[in-house]
Formats: C-alpha cells, structure tokens, sequence
C-alpha cells in the first residue's frame, strides 16, 4: 500500500489535473462493467495498463504484481461461478460424482467465469490507473471540488496523514517489544500485541490533543481549510476519456451482434 | 529603548489534575531579540509558552501583549495569534496535511487572506526556510529536520511578530542543529522578530541568544544575558543544568591550572580571545 502511495507521487501524470483522471477512470470503469463482454474487459486492462505504466511510469513489474494481488480472490470467487452441479453428466465439460449427483465445469460456466474474471481484473485496473497516478492529496481535492461533504474529506486527509505516522509508531513499539523477546512464545506474543495495540489507542489520543492545540495555535476555528494546487485548465484529457469511452461502448455493441 | 513586546507577571498556572506547573514566573520577551527559556525536564517550560498564547489560562497572574493584557474571548484569541507564533516541539503533532503546501497555507487562509496574498506569503516563508524544492512532497516522506522546518514555515507565513519555539533543536542532528539556530536568527534579524526558544542544549544559548531565563519548578531562578546567566554556575546546576562545554573547560583551566582570564569564556571565540590575552600577558 505505501509502494503504491510512492509510485503515484512518482507518477509523469502527477501533475495533471486530478478530476481530469477521476473522470477518466470512473467512465472507464462504468463502461467496462456495463459492457459485460470479454473483450471490452482485456482491453481495458489495455488500456488502463498501459495507461500507467507508459503514461504515468509504474514499473511493468510491479504493475503486474499489483495485479496479481486480486487474482487468488478473484479465482475463488468465480469458480463458484464456474462449477455447476447436475443430474446429467453430458452437460458438463469435467465432473466428479457425488452421493448420485454431478459436480463439475460446464461450457457455459466456464465462459461465465472467465468473463467475470477478466471484468472483475478491468475494473481493478481503472481503479489501479487512478491510485497509481493520482496522490491522495490530489484526490482530496478532486473530492473537493466535487463538492464532497467538507467534513469528509477532511476525515480522509487526516486518516491518510496519520496513517504513516500511526505505522511509525507501531513500528517502534513492535520493534522495541521484540527487542526484549515480547514475541519470543505464542503467548508473549499476544500479551505484547495487545499492550502494543492499547499504546497506540493512548499515544493516538495524545497526538489528537496535541494536533487540535497546534492547529488552534495557527487559528483553528472547526474547517481545515488550505490552499489549493492549481491546475491548467485543458480539455484535452477530458476528451481523450470521452473518446476512448465512445469507442469502447461502440465496439461492444458491435461485439454483441456479431 | 527596548521595548517589551510580552510581558508575563506572576503566572501561576495549575492543571487540572492538581500539578502546579507555573508558580509566579515573571519575565518580559525583548522585542527584536531572542531570549531563550533554559530549564531541564518538567521546569514549566511548555505550560508557559502554551501561556504566551492564550491556549492556557493563567490560575492567577497576568500576560501582556505589547502592554495590553490578553484578551481571552474568541476575537481576541484569533488577533492574538496572528502575531504570537508557536511552533511545537513534535513537528509530527503540528503538520496535519500531507501535502507540505497546504500545510504552510494553513495558518494565512485562516487569517482571511486573499489567495494571491495567502501564495504570496506560503512562498516567502518556503523560500525564507529553504523549503522550496519539497513543496511537492509529501509530509510522511520527510526527514525529521525537514518537517520541522515545514512547521517552522507554517507558523513563519502567518507573519507573527513574536515566534515561539519550543525545543526547536531536539532531535536533531549537530549539523541540524547549528543550521536551524542560524536560520532563525538570520530571520529575526531580517524582520525584526522576537524569538522565544525552550531548550536544555546549553551550549546553543551563548551563540544564538541575547537573553536567558532559567526556570525550575515553575519558577524563574535565573536571568540575565547568557553570560550573566551563566557566571551563576551552582545555580546553573542545582537545576539539572551545566554550563556550556566551553564555559566549564575555562573554570577548569582557571581553577585547577592557575590559568587566569578576566571575564568568563562560554563561546570558542570567547575561549580563544582570552587564552590569546592570556599568552599575551604571560609574554609581555
């Protein structure tokens, strides 16, 4: 997760307008779940890859470790799909009997599945597309402008800021509890995890107390309110979105009366 | 004249827990100059500072702003801290945005400031602090000494005219050290600030400061210029303090070694200048 925050303020497309990308990848992702057809879903994991990795410059590596990540949910999840019971063995491509019924994969079970699949990997990747070339801060802002609840997002900007410092701070603990053999048995260990848990409950209260006087201090009266990153204002990626979109939906229809 | 721009009489301060951290501590901050607050751990060093700027209300006692008592209501509070700064020590607990910009841009929208004049001020302060090339990073991804000089920016582009430190040199590494002491007093001398440092580094307080109080147990034991300050040396250390490295290597020299200076070396250009008249002396 925290490669991933990396990667997109490394991101060649870091700096273009953040709602330009939402657009983009949220279209992207309707259109690929709408179209519901194998093809139009590998394209789109086309496109969006390619999208990142040549556009924004994510490591192909990584690129495609990220999408591995889903891959064992998504193969559990679809071979449900995949494998149907029946009384008939002929309708199924492979099956196993079972207390005088069938289970196996049918054809068109296995379409199914492989169609859900390539979908379910599609939609990962528009949202992949948005996280890798868009920093949070970004889409907070984006979030913003998108008249989100104020409240909200300033919620999700400090989750995100704290997070890291959260982490650090577990981290320390952790390691200073291994230092004096805190996990050394199962049973030290799980005395260790939970003090470690309960300090990070006090210390986070601390740090809230401490952040709300330091705000105050710079005149904190109840809004988070900041500058905002301008953005030249191009319709260019706007109608790349649209475009890529009208053809996608164009092809599918086409694909369906084939 | 020197003016005061602050003026604490007789604060007394209790928390509510029943610890009394401030017992009548009495000080003036010299506008235009940086007074450091010397004090070691638990002194009352940050309950009079969160004092300086009204978060904490005094038990009893009062602080004057530019003659004029605190004003503890809302509107008061909020002119208050348009011109009295604080950066604190954990710079972790102040930056609460991840992006570096939208941190320092905090403290000048709040101020009501138009845009143009809020970007205007973000860019002075980051230049001022020599922040500019992070402006694009994110906070977590900072080293120590850089979020604290994010923080300092912070407070720096509200334009305050007294900025409050505390502890500004803790955690920091030698370099770190000396590069943020000469930083601060390279911005009080360009605009005419008054700075208010905590600290128990000692040997930083003759090189950077033009005052000295030195606190213990909610009170003010001590005060004077560092040189002053530091002629007391039982004092000094019946609080847990010490004198500068240099300042005791001179009381070595001088008491166990028959060395003999005229006035009290706590610097390495003190030190140099009196072994120097010393040889000289010797010579002639």
């Amino acid at each position: 997760m925290i490669s991933i925050d990396k990667y997109a303020y490394s991101s060649k497309l870091k700096h273009t307008d953040p709602l330009q990308k939402v657009t983009f990848a949220l279209l992207t992702l309707a259109v690929c779940l709408w179209a519901d057809n194998l093809i139009i879903s590998v394209a789109v994991i086309f496109i969006m890859g390619g999208m990142t990795v040549s556009g924004g410059g994510t490591p192909l590596r990584f690129y495609i470790k990220l999408l591995l990540l889903p891959v064992s949910f998504l193969i559990i999840g679809v071979s449900t799909v995949a494998v149907n019971i029946s009384e008939q063995p002929e309708s199924l491509l492979a099956a196993i009997p079972v207390a005088g019924i069938w289970i196996g994969v049918s054809n068109e079970g296995l379409q199914e599945a492989i169609k859900l699949f390539f979908k379910a990997l599609g939609a990962v990747s528009c949202l992949y597309f948005l996280s890798l070339s868009t920093p949070m801060v970004d889409l907070l802002a984006a979030l913003r402008r998108l008249r989100m609840p104020k409240l909200l997002v300033e919620l999700m900007g400090l989750v995100y800021r704290f997070i890291f410092v959260l982490l650090e701070t577990a981290d320390t603990i952790y390691n200073a509890q291994n230092c004096r053999m805190g996990y050394s048995s199962l049973t030290a260990g799980y005395r260790s995890l939970g003090s470690l848990i309960s300090m990070l409950f006090i210390k986070s209260y601390k740090r809230s107390d401490e952040l709300y006087t330091a705000l105050e201090a710079r005149g904190y009266e109840g809004e988070l309110n900041v500058l905002e990153e301008t953005y030249e204002k191009h319709w260019k990626g706007y109608v790349l979105a649209v475009t890529i979109n009208v053809i996608l939906v164009l092809s599918s229809i086409a694909l369906k009366q084939v | 004249m020197i003016e005061n721009i602050l003026e604490v009489k007789d604060l007394h301060y209790t928390y509510i827990d029943g610890t009394h951290a401030l017992k009548g501590v009495t000080l003036d901050i010299k506008q235009g100059m940086t007074t450091a607050v010397l004090g070691g751990n638990g002194a009352g060093k940050s309950t009079l500072f969160l004092s300086l700027n009204g978060t904490l209300k005094p038990t009893a006692g009062k602080v004057l702003f530019k003659g004029l008592q605190l004003d503890y209501s809302r509107k008061g509070l909020r002119d208050l801290r348009k011109s009295v700064g604080i950066v604190f020590q954990d710079p972790d607990s102040q930056l609460f945005s991840a992006s570096v910009l939208q941190d320092i841009s905090f403290g000048p929208i709040n101020m009501k400031l138009p845009e143009e004049e809020v970007r205007k001020r973000v860019n002075a302060a980051m230049d001022r602090i020599g922040i500019s090339h992070l402006k694009d990073k994110p906070t977590h991804c900072l080293s120590f000494g850089q979020k604290k000089r994010v923080a300092i920016a912070g407070v720096l582009a509200m334009e305050p005219e007294v900025l409050v430190l505390d502890e500004p040199t803790a955690g920091l590494d030698p370099m770190g050290v000396s590069e943020i002491m000469k930083l601060l007093r390279k911005i009080q001398k360009d605009l005419g600030l008054s700075v208010v440092i905590s600290t128990h580094d000692i040997d930083i307080v003759p090189l950077y400061c033009d005052y000295a109080y030195v606190m213990d147990q909610g009170r003010i034991v001590l005060e004077g210029t560092p040189k002053e300050v530091f002629a007391h040396r039982d004092e000094i250390r019946s609080v847990n303090l010490r004198l500068p490295r240099i300042g005791h290597l001179m009381e070595i020299l001088k008491e166990k070694d028959d060395f003999e200076f005229s006035e009290n070396a706590n610097t390495i250009s003190e030190a140099r200048k009196a072994l120097n008249d010393w040889k000289k002396r010797k010579t002639t």
